[in-house]
């Protein structure tokens, strides 16, 4: 395996896969369609589960067409820099011809996580937006990730992977003051919740009530608040606040939940709504109406889509990060 | 008290609902049925309904709510084809589904629906936000729309909003005697009048391509563009619909209203905003710049057909007049094609031809806009006097297609006609929401842009009402095309006369 990795070789390879899948096609009969709708740097540790990862990039694709470039970080047993170059197709239903992505694989040594900028630069399509899916935890913060987020549009980070939640809020809200545009899928993770209880509140008899609701509980599993718990808590502060009404946010462990679960309950005198999931479905109480709808358990392929749908600042995400990580460093558990 | 919703985050939200009642007259119906409910609980399933949603069903079929709750639910399972059936999301949708027996001509009714929406305001906290949904007999919008009106129906607390199912009357003067009775109860603001081919993705995608790139719309007129083909065909014939059908008739059942919508789509000017107003503004002026045919002109750009028997595939197909139901003499078009002009600056002398057709050889709709040749022919070889074609499909597959010339590789210059595709399904995977899905959730919202408004159904009367006429005094010599081809000889020569021939989909 080549100890370096040429940027102009990677371009020759991938034009060569062009022609060879178009040739390939050609003979079958049917074509080939290539589709790039923006580049999409993914940075993971080797001892990830690729495969899994591999799927869930391949099915972004179809909706969110892209080059992709792969960088598999492998500590210090890795080559320095190595790389292969591939295409991803797939046959739209009742159709003859394959839509094709391109992609691009490339293993990195911690040693050579320098040289990766310059690798990169020139392989990012064209006039189209950069994605930056940073999934180690081990490097989030370094000066590394500051040189390959300065390349990209927007990071996407997973502060779910990170240890302590309150460290975790501190570096996100550090790394938001910055220039970067920041999504963080335990964000992501909140919003089909969030948008239930925001529609409760569309109802005019439940807005009416907004003023006596005093308290806000988010109970969740294990023992310490997780990321998106304290996100949860102090994004209903925040929309509380704007309607000019004070309540104590309170983040309550429950023993009864675990995984990713969670409950939220707005309370004031006999008013209470509240919202939990249970197995697919998420239950709304609001006063006497209860509803329920269906809400799978998040997977990185239904969290990655919205986010690579937002290729902007997201004004309501930086504002709770900043609250929670204000929230999370005053809390003395 | 909050004026607004302090919760609400657009960037990520979808549009948000107001909570409503939606009052479906034609419960037991097939549309209902087929169309509506999996539409509705779809969107329940997607969280895309407040929760405060409520349906009333009304129809003569005496039920009460729990009879008609267990009827919807067979037909969610039925009828909802990319939806999974969640029972627990169900419950919770059923809770919110009522029951009114009555019909809609009878007085009686909207007394107790009254009283239904009333309970229903109060325990649902629908905030009196109502939406009538006329999925009857086109003989009876008029009774329902003046018996809401009788029982105070047509104004409450809330906002009112009145659904209406084509055909909007069956020629000009039906369309302005129902419209004017539906105004007695309802301001025309609060009419919407469904036309479900508006509310397909590629449909809606037509005005994304025109107004929100650059490069298409200075080509978009009789300079650059020779002429239009709209194609909507479908494979099958009327499959025990023959009864209606054979008094409505290609013309009336597509060209009238979905075909001549889809064509003030595609030649309409740009619209100021895309508010409602505007771009139906624009819609309804295109239509009125069609420039009506005399009876001579009708003759000769515009053909109407209707299939015989034939042997498609090993199989034997009925001709019309031996479907059920179908008058054995019937001289109803299965076949409509004319040739329209549009009397603007943009468009004048560009033909616009149009083709509906029943079991024709493949169920396709597309429009297809062939540009003029490049002045100078430099090269040499057949290919060249292939044209630019830009191809907009509706259906099956949704996409844009521009086809042009590129040179063969290697040596010498031939040169051959490529494609550049962009298929909405594959570019964008997710799951399209069907039409009824988009054209509810519109008219929950209030928003009417994919709605057809009287004028602009009065325009296409009068476009098409003179065609029909002619036709209706012919002498028709039918059948004159065989099940599975691709419509009678005559629509070919139409297009021939101007040096055009049909696009093959």
């Amino acid at each position: 395996m080549a100890a370096t990795v040429s940027p102009d070789r990677i371009l020759r390879e991938l034009a060569e896969l062009w022609v060879a899948t178009g040739q390939e096609h050609a003979e079958a009969g049917s074509g080939v369609l290539r589709a790039c709708a923006m580049t999409l740097i993914v940075l993971a540790e080797e001892s990830e589960d690729m495969a899994s990862l591999g799927e869930t990039i391949a099915a972004l694709m179809p909706e969110f067409p892209a080059r992709t470039i792969l960088i598999r970080l492998g500590g210090t047993g890795a080559p320095a820099l190595a790389e292969r170059v591939y295409s991803q197709c797939w046959m739209p239903f009742g159709q003859r011809r394959q839509i094709c992505c391109e992609r691009i694989e490339i293993t990195a040594a911690d040693a050579s996580l320098a040289d990766l900028p310059s690798v990169l630069a020139p392989l990012v399509a064209a006039d189209l937006p950069v994605l930056l899916w940073w999934r180690s935890a081990r490097l989030l913060g370094t000066p590394e990730y500051g040189k390959l987020a300065a390349l990209a549009d927007k990071t996407i980070v997973d502060s779910c992977g990170l240890p302590d939640a309150k460290a975790a809020l501190a570096l996100l809200a550090g790394m938001a003051q910055g220039e970067v545009v920041l999504g963080d899928l335990s964000w992501t993770l909140l919003t089909r919740w969030r948008e239930m209880l925001s529609g409760v509140f569309e109802s005019r008899e439940c807005q009416v009530r907004l003023p006596e609701i005093s308290g806000v509980a988010v109970s969740f599993a294990g023992e310490r608040p997780p990321v998106f718990a304290w996100y949860m808590g102090a994004w209903v502060a925040n929309a509380l606040a704007d309607a000019g009404v004070r309540a104590e946010a309170a983040w309550l462990p429950r023993p009864e939940l675990s995984g990713r679960a969670l409950r939220v309950e707005l309370t004031g005198g006999d008013f209470r709504v509240s919202l939990e999931r249970q197995d697919d479905r998420l239950t709304i109480h609001a006063g006497q109406i209860s509803h329920c709808t269906s809400l799978s358990q998040p997977t990185d392929y239904i969290l990655m889509r919205e986010e690579l749908g937002i290729v902007r600042r997201d004004p309501v995400f930086e504002r709770t990060l900043a609250s929670a990580a204000r929230l999370a460093a005053a809390s003395p558990a | 008290m909050p004026s607004e919703n302090p919760f609400q985050d657009p960037l990520r939200f979808e549009r948000r609902m107001p909570a409503c009642a939606i009052v479906i007259f034609g419960a037991s119906g097939d549309l209902t049925k087929r169309k509506l409910m999996p539409a509705l609980y779809r969107l329940a399933y997607d969280r895309r309904l407040a929760a405060g949603f409520a349906v009333i069903g009304v129809s003569r079929t005496p039920l009460g709510d729990d009879g008609f709750r267990a009827k919807m639910r067979e037909a969610v399972r039925g009828f909802s084809e990319d939806t999974k059936f969640d029972e627990g999301v169900w419950n919770a949708f059923a809770q919110g589904l009522f029951y009114v027996a009555g019909d809609a001509g009878d007085a009686a009714l909207y007394g107790r629906l009254g009283q239904k929406l009333a309970e229903i305001e109060q325990t649902r906290q629908t905030a009196g936000n109502a939406l009538f949904y006329l999925s009857l007999q086109p003989s009876q919008y008029a009774a329902a729309a003046l018996g809401l009106g009788g029982a105070g129906l047509g104004k409450g607390t809330g906002w009112r909003r009145l659904v209406v199912e084509k055909p909007f009357g069956h020629d000009l003067a039906s369309a302005r005697e129902l419209s004017g009775q539906i105004h007695q109860v309802f301001d025309e603001s609060e009419v919407y009048r469904i036309d479900h081919y508006l509310g397909k993705e590629t449909v809606q995608n037509i005005l994304a391509f025109r107004f929100g790139n650059g490069i298409f719309e200075p080509l978009w007129n009789r300079r650059y563009v020779n002429h239009v083909q709209i194609t909507a065909a479908e494979s099958i014939g009327v499959e025990g619909r023959g009864a209606y059908y054979q008094e409505a008739g290609a013309l009336a059942d597509m060209i009238q209203n979905h075909l001549l919508q889809v064509m003030a789509t595609i030649a309409m000017e740009p619209t100021a905003s895309f508010r409602a107003a505007s771009v139906r503004d624009e819609r309804s002026k295109l239509l009125r710049s069609i420039r009506p045919m005399t009876p001579d002109e009708i003759r000769v750009n515009a053909v109407a057909g209707q299939y015989g028997p034939a042997r498609v595939g090993g199989e034997s197909l009925a001709g019309f007049r031996q479907e059920p139901g179908v008058d054995p003499s019937s001289r109803t078009d299965t076949y409509a094609s004319a040739t329209f002009f549009v009397e603007n600056w943009r468009w004048a002398g560009v033909p616009f031809y149009m083709r509906t057709g029943k079991r024709l050889p493949k169920r396709v709709t597309e429009i297809s806009i062939e540009f003029n040749q490049a002045p100078l022919l430099l090269f040499h070889g057949g290919a060249e006097s292939a044209p630019n074609l830009l191809i907009l499909r509706i259906q099956p597959e949704e996409g844009i297609s521009l086809k042009f010339l590129s040179k063969r590789p290697g040596a010498g210059v031939e040169l051959r006609p490529v494609s550049m595709d962009f298929n909405y399904g594959s570019s964008f995977g997710e799951r399209s929401p069907s039409a009824y899905e988009t054209l509810l959730l519109d008219a929950i919202a209030g928003d009417a842009t994919l709605y057809t408004r009287q004028d602009m159904v009065e325009a296409s009367w009068a476009v098409v009402e003179p065609i029909r006429n002619v036709w209706r005094d012919s002498a028709a010599d039918f059948p004159n095309y065989a099940a599975g081809s691709w419509g009678p000889a005559a629509a070919g020569e139409m297009l021939a006369r101007r040096g055009h021939v049909w696009r093959t989909p």
